[in-house]
């Protein structure tokens, strides 16, 4: 396993209009984050929050290229991020218990908190495909090149790792800075990961490693 | 942190607790042990909210410190909403270590503030005070602000410092204001009742008349000789003599102070320290020896000398003498004085905080009880006192928030 420190490169927020942040995504312009009752959309090169959706928003969130996909409460909401309507709802696999949500080949992958273990499911149905057990507090899980990676954030100590997608063993990690939370992760598609930093309210890009 | 535990702490947070018992009343992991517990307090079943905070904080690994200290602070508040005084202070010490450690200030201030409170509560005003010393409420949220202030005031009325008493009142209405906690701008609004109702009775030459906290202040620095029935010590200005335990002494100086500027008669003397109908040799004998102690006692404050009649009171500096008398006398004062909070409480909890025996309470108890002053309920040792009405308990629950690692 290759291990290193997480090398942020830049941090967006704290935003006086959501205090916390549980799940990002990027669609290619913006990142959007959930913060409890809103989806918010920032522009990554002024840090500004350009516009948000009022939907709850207590976890995970994830794009599939034309639509939104947010975990709350015990479910996955479908929502078309021009409107900000809700066009589908299915049940999340932790029944409750989900954190972090990817889109990746046409599947939805939901990191199951506490439960330790990540769940890939048809987002039309919501049944689950397969599950992939973790060691560790699942906070936030994303796909890059088909690399599966996810955060993990207990007490003081907080990474993102690559694990193997058939066996769960961890393949690289990189240690979050002290006192910086991991709870909800994306790729940018290229060289950055943005990670959600929980009651900080902030989110950083964090170089991803070649 | 899971979408649930997220949903339901955000139901917590806006007030609603049955919102937030909906979303993990099925759910035993820890998180949810410790929002179901701050849930249930907020609805007013401390019991089982302990319960579920004891678990919580039980249930939360090694790593997840400053989560479980939060759970044994919000245990700990309980406890002394509650009036269960036993709660061991060390827990609650190491947890606010753990949170100052980890850079929680907020729930480390409200750890502080709890520890405060219940030293407040069983009349240790100079560790409550050193606790407070150089503490900066100003970083803190509203709510908690409004909390300190109080505390702050509390300490400053039983030291009959009634500006600065006036002062902390004043920022904690502007605190509770901003927080916009209807219960908490009660709470302080009872609590400024305290500057506003008589706290003592002064008596003089004869006549007596109550007197308000901030009148009290000023006797106490007008220098009369006080022989002062609230606390069972006799000051002027410079010097205090505590007579708290001789209460015979004490009793003599106090019948004393009340005949003064004349003379007590023996009979008086005699049925007020010794409760004698009748004088006979061995009594008076008795007398002398008494009036020859407290005559050593307050050398310093006053002379006594005796008369025809009996004996008098003559002030060494002062120019006066008055006694000044809780505002209502009867047997077990000091009890129903500690239940007039409108709390409920045990009676071991009372013991602590009257530093009597249990038996000793417990007799009080049944005696206020058999009157009709006090009613109880519970059975054995959840058994509870307090006085009529029944109030519940307004004392607000300021808990510090559940999430772990977030």
């Amino acid at each position: 396993m290759k291990r290193s420190a997480a090398e942020i490169l830049r941090e967006y927020g704290p935003f006086p209009e959501a205090e916390q942040v549980h799940g990002v995504t990027f669609d290619g312009h913006q990142v959007w984050f959930a913060s409890g009752e809103k989806l918010n959309a920032v522009d990554p090169e002024s840090g500004q929050i350009t516009r948000s959706i009022d939907v709850a928003a207590h976890a995970g969130t994830a794009f599939d290229g034309r639509h939104l996909f947010q975990i709350a409460e015990d479910r996955i909401q479908k929502i078309d991020p021009q409107t900000g309507r809700v066009l589908a709802t299915i049940p999340a696999p932790g029944g409750g218990g989900d954190s972090g949500l990817a889109w990746a080949e046409g599947t939805l992958w939901v990191g199951q908190h506490r439960g330790r273990r990540i769940h890939q499911i048809d987002p039309e149905t919501g049944e689950v495909l397969r599950t992939i057990e973790s060691n560790r507090v699942v906070t936030g899980v994303t796909w890059i090149d088909g690399e599966l990676w996810h955060g993990t954030w207990e007490g003081d100590g907080a990474d993102v790792r690559r694990i193997d997608p058939q066996t769960g063993a961890v393949l690289e990690r990189l240690d979050m800075p002290p006192g910086m939370g991991v709870s909800g992760l994306e790729s940018d598609g290229g060289d950055r990961f943005f990670c959600g930093g929980g009651s900080a309210g902030k989110i950083r890009a964090v170089r991803r490693p070649r | 942190m899971d979408s649930l535990i997220t949903a339901a702490a955000h139901a917590l947070a806006t007030g609603d607790p049955l919102g937030a018992l909906k979303r993990v009343a099925l759910r035993d992991d820890p998180p949810a042990l410790a929002l179901r517990g701050i849930a249930m307090a907020q609805l007013g079943d401390l019991v089982r909210a302990k319960a579920l905070l004891k678990s919580a904080a039980r249930a939360f690994g090694r790593k997840e410190a400053v989560a479980r200290a939060r759970c044994v602070v919000a245990e700990a508040e309980i406890a002394l909403v509650s009036r269960d005084l036993t709660w061991p202070a060390k827990a609650l010490d190491a947890a606010r270590a753990t949170l100052e450690a980890h850079g929680d200030r907020v729930n480390a201030a409200h750890a502080l503030n709890v520890e405060v409170r219940r030293l407040l509560l069983i009349g240790r005003l100079d560790e409550a005070e050193r606790m407070l010393a150089g503490f900066d409420p100003s970083p803190l949220p509203p709510a908690l602000r409004a909390a300190h202030e109080l505390a702050v005031a509390g300490i400053a009325a039983r030291r009959v410092q009634t500006q600065a008493a006036r002062a902390a009142l004043t920022r904690a209405a502007e605190a509770a204001r901003v927080a916009d906690i209807p219960a908490l701008t009660a709470e302080v609004e009872s609590a400024s009742l305290v500057l506003k109702t008589p706290a003592a009775r002064l008596i003089a030459q004869g006549k007596e008349r109550p007197l308000l906290l901030e009148e009290v202040e000023a006797l106490l620095s007008s220098g009369a000789l006080v022989v002062d029935a609230c606390r069972n010590v006799v000051r002027d200005e410079r010097l205090t003599v505590s007579l708290a335990t001789r209460p015979i002494l004490f009793a003599l100086a106090r019948a004393l102070a009340e005949a003064w500027p004349g003379d007590a008669p023996r009979s008086t003397l005699l049925s007020r320290a010794f409760r004698a109908k009748h004088a006979d040799e061995s009594h008076r004998a008795r007398l002398r020896v008494e009036i020859g102690r407290l005559r050593a006692e307050l050398r310093a404050l006053a002379d006594i000398s005796a008369t025809n009649r009996g004996f008098a009171l003559a002030p060494r500096h002062a120019r006066e003498v008055v006694v000044l008398a809780p505002p209502v006398e009867e047997r077990h004062a000091a009890v129903l004085a500690f239940l007039a909070d409108g709390e409920s409480w045990s009676s071991s909890a009372l013991a602590i905080a009257l530093g009597a025996s249990p038996r000793t309470v417990q007799r009080a108890l049944d005696s206020l009880a058999a009157a009709g002053k006090v009613q109880s309920f519970g059975r054995g040792p959840a058994r509870r006192w307090m006085t009529p009405p029944l109030t519940g308990f307004p004392t607000i629950l300021l808990l510090p928030g559940p999430l772990p690692s977030d």
